[in-house]
């Protein structure tokens, strides 16, 4: 045989066990999974309806409510990127112990959520230990109900997701700032910069792509990553108020009969959603690199 | 940045970053301290400290909630998809990252791409098709699950490592004319020790927090795994706060000692693909 072809004989026969598994795994569940979105479906037997199935998450009202509280762990990140920002910045001073924080910082990132979310909803429970401090300080008169209300809940969900966060967001934008060459700093210091001049004029323009990082992985994150902290806190309620897309399509798909063809459709639009923010990062990285 | 401050504001720096630490680390000593209490003991005041420690919430979830054996089914689950994901992945890298053929590019693209499907919207013909392959509560289907799903981003970092093997001693074993397997056990495999590490420390921490794929393929009691177990058969004894505590706390020690084990692998994980 000749030398080329037995060599890229090699490399598609080491390609194949990978493909073949994807392919029976992923991508033949995903077109089945587009098909079965235009059907009623129940596992068994499907018929075709047509756009039935997505004229309905579009009109009666549910995209809306799921995509608000989708918005609302969307718009809960400029939180966490500051507070991981402030947090790098002040332990890249190399305060003594800075390694010590760090790793206290991580440790919440490497728990389960669902240890995260059943720990914070004992905490935040009406008799908990957060009520208690709360009537300690004299703040409340604590007897909060936390999660039998949206606004209260999501606060607290929002909590778990910060905490969770806050230790990978550091570890990011330290390296991220030790990746800056000390020479800049230093003919900076030379001109006569200050330490906030250095930092809106270095730091942060420097910090830009791994800014851009963050916010869009834990963008994609409030689309996918939320079942197991809404499952482990809320279980979607009071009602559906703090239902996240991805936590209605296993209600759907799982706890409701006959409802799989209605699961596949809001699976694609999650889809969709996901490959958009995808491109953006995919977009705006390109330009940053530049 | 400049290393010369004043002393109060080196205060403020240490004040700002103690507080956070305070509140960031308060929850799990919580969990720690409160596992070793009695519920009544507990009830009496949840923020205080246990008067007497009280070690029984363990006992009773090693005779009653048989934790040696959740913990063993996660084990045996994740160890089994850990070995099934780089049987998977590693020769697929090696031909992206060290192979000409046509089309590479492209297949490697199709890969990457598949990284970014959420595993949620293609669950339900998986269902269907395992429980036709009869494997529905049996851990073969979480294996297969886990693994299969995890081979893209195995792959994205395993051919990043790879591409800097030298090509000289790949030349060299190929002018020696020993076989690709051998090239592939005795070359690369050697030399991506360091990256598998990493891999295994992610993928099997992950299988080990992970709720949603066992939760839909297994059903049995017999079969859960540790972090499901907590979740739905400790949470039916949820007015007994001490003893899910303790359920939770037992959850988390794998994952904090093997990150207190092997920090600096887990930084290397992370950091790759956020910074260039």
């Amino acid at each position: 045989m000749h030398y080329r072809t037995r060599e890229s004989l090699s490399g598609y026969l080491s390609l194949l066990p990978a493909f073949l598994a994807l392919g029976a795994i992923v991508f033949y569940p995903m077109v089945n999974t587009f098909y079965h979105s235009f059907t009623k479906w129940n596992g068994a037997d499907s018929h075709w309806i047509g756009l039935r199935n997505y004229r309905f998450i579009f009109s009666n009202g549910e995209l809306w409510t799921l995509l608000r509280n989708n918005a609302v762990f969307l718009l809960s990140i400029p939180g966490i990127l500051l507070l991981s920002l402030v947090v790098s910045v002040l332990l890249f001073e190399e305060v003594r112990g800075w390694r010590f924080f760090r790793s206290l910082y991580y440790i919440p990132t490497i728990l389960s959520s669902v240890v995260v979310g059943m720990l914070m909803k004992m905490m935040f429970a009406p008799s908990g230990v957060v009520n208690e401090m709360l009537r300690a300080l004299g703040l409340t008169d604590g007897t909060t109900e936390w999660l039998s209300r949206a606004p209260t809940a999501f606060l607290v969900l929002i909590f778990c997701f910060y905490w969770q966060t806050l230790g990978q967001g550091a570890l990011i934008f330290l390296s991220g700032l030790s990746s800056i060459s000390p020479e800049i700093y230093e003919s900076a210091s030379l001109d006569g910069a200050g330490w906030w001049q250095r930092l809106f004029r270095i730091t942060m323009p420097s910090l830009v792509p791994t800014i851009v990082y963050f916010t869009v992985t834990n963008a994609i994150y409030c689309f996918i990553g939320l079942f197991s902290l809404v499952y482990a806190v809320t279980q979607g309620g009071p009602g559906r108020e703090t239902t996240p897309i991805d936590y209605m399509i296993y209600i759907k798909a799982f706890q409701s009969p006959d409802q799989l063809g209605y699961a596949s459709a809001l699976s694609i639009v999650l889809f969709v959603i996901v490959l958009l923010a995808s491109w953006a990062q995919i977009r705006w990285s390109r330009r940053y690199q530049e | 940045m400049a290393k010369r401050k004043s002393l109060p504001v080196r205060l403020v720096v240490y004040l700002v970053l103690v507080a956070i630490a305070v509140v960031d680390f308060y929850p799990v000593v919580y969990m720690a301290v409160n596992s070793s209490r009695t519920a009544v003991d507990f009830f009496r005041d949840p923020g205080g400290l246990p008067a007497p420690w009280y070690f029984d919430n363990f006992k009773a979830l090693y005779y009653r909630f048989d934790v040696l054996r959740l913990f063993g089914n996660t084990l045996g689950d994740t160890a089994a998809a850990f070995a099934l994901a780089m049987a998977l992945s590693i020769p697929a890298s090696f031909a992206f990252a060290k192979i000409r053929f046509r089309y590479r590019s492209g297949l490697y693209m199709t890969v990457i791409a598949t990284m970014t499907i959420p595993g949620i919207t293609f669950v339900v013909p998986n269902f269907l098709l395992m429980s036709r392959l009869g494997l529905v509560d049996h851990p073969a289907s979480v294996v297969i699950m886990w693994a299969v799903t995890s081979v893209p981003s195995n792959i994205f970092l395993l051919v990043a490592l790879m591409r800097g093997i030298p090509d000289e001693i790949l030349e060299a074993a190929k002018v020696d004319g020993i076989s690709y397997v051998q090239t592939v056990a005795r070359i690369v495999l050697p030399l991506s020790v360091p990256g598998i590490v990493t891999l295994a420390i992610f993928n099997t921490t992950g299988w080990w927090n992970d709720l949603f794929t066992p939760l839909i393929f297994l059903q049995s009691d017999e079969w859960k795994t540790m972090t499901v177990a907590v979740a739905t058969i400790l949470k039916r004894f949820d007015t007994d706060y001490p003893l899910l505590l303790a359920g939770l706390f037992m959850t988390s020690v794998p994952p904090m000692l093997i990150y207190v084990a092997l920090q600096k692998y887990i930084k290397r994980g992370l950091v790759i693909g956020s910074v260039k």
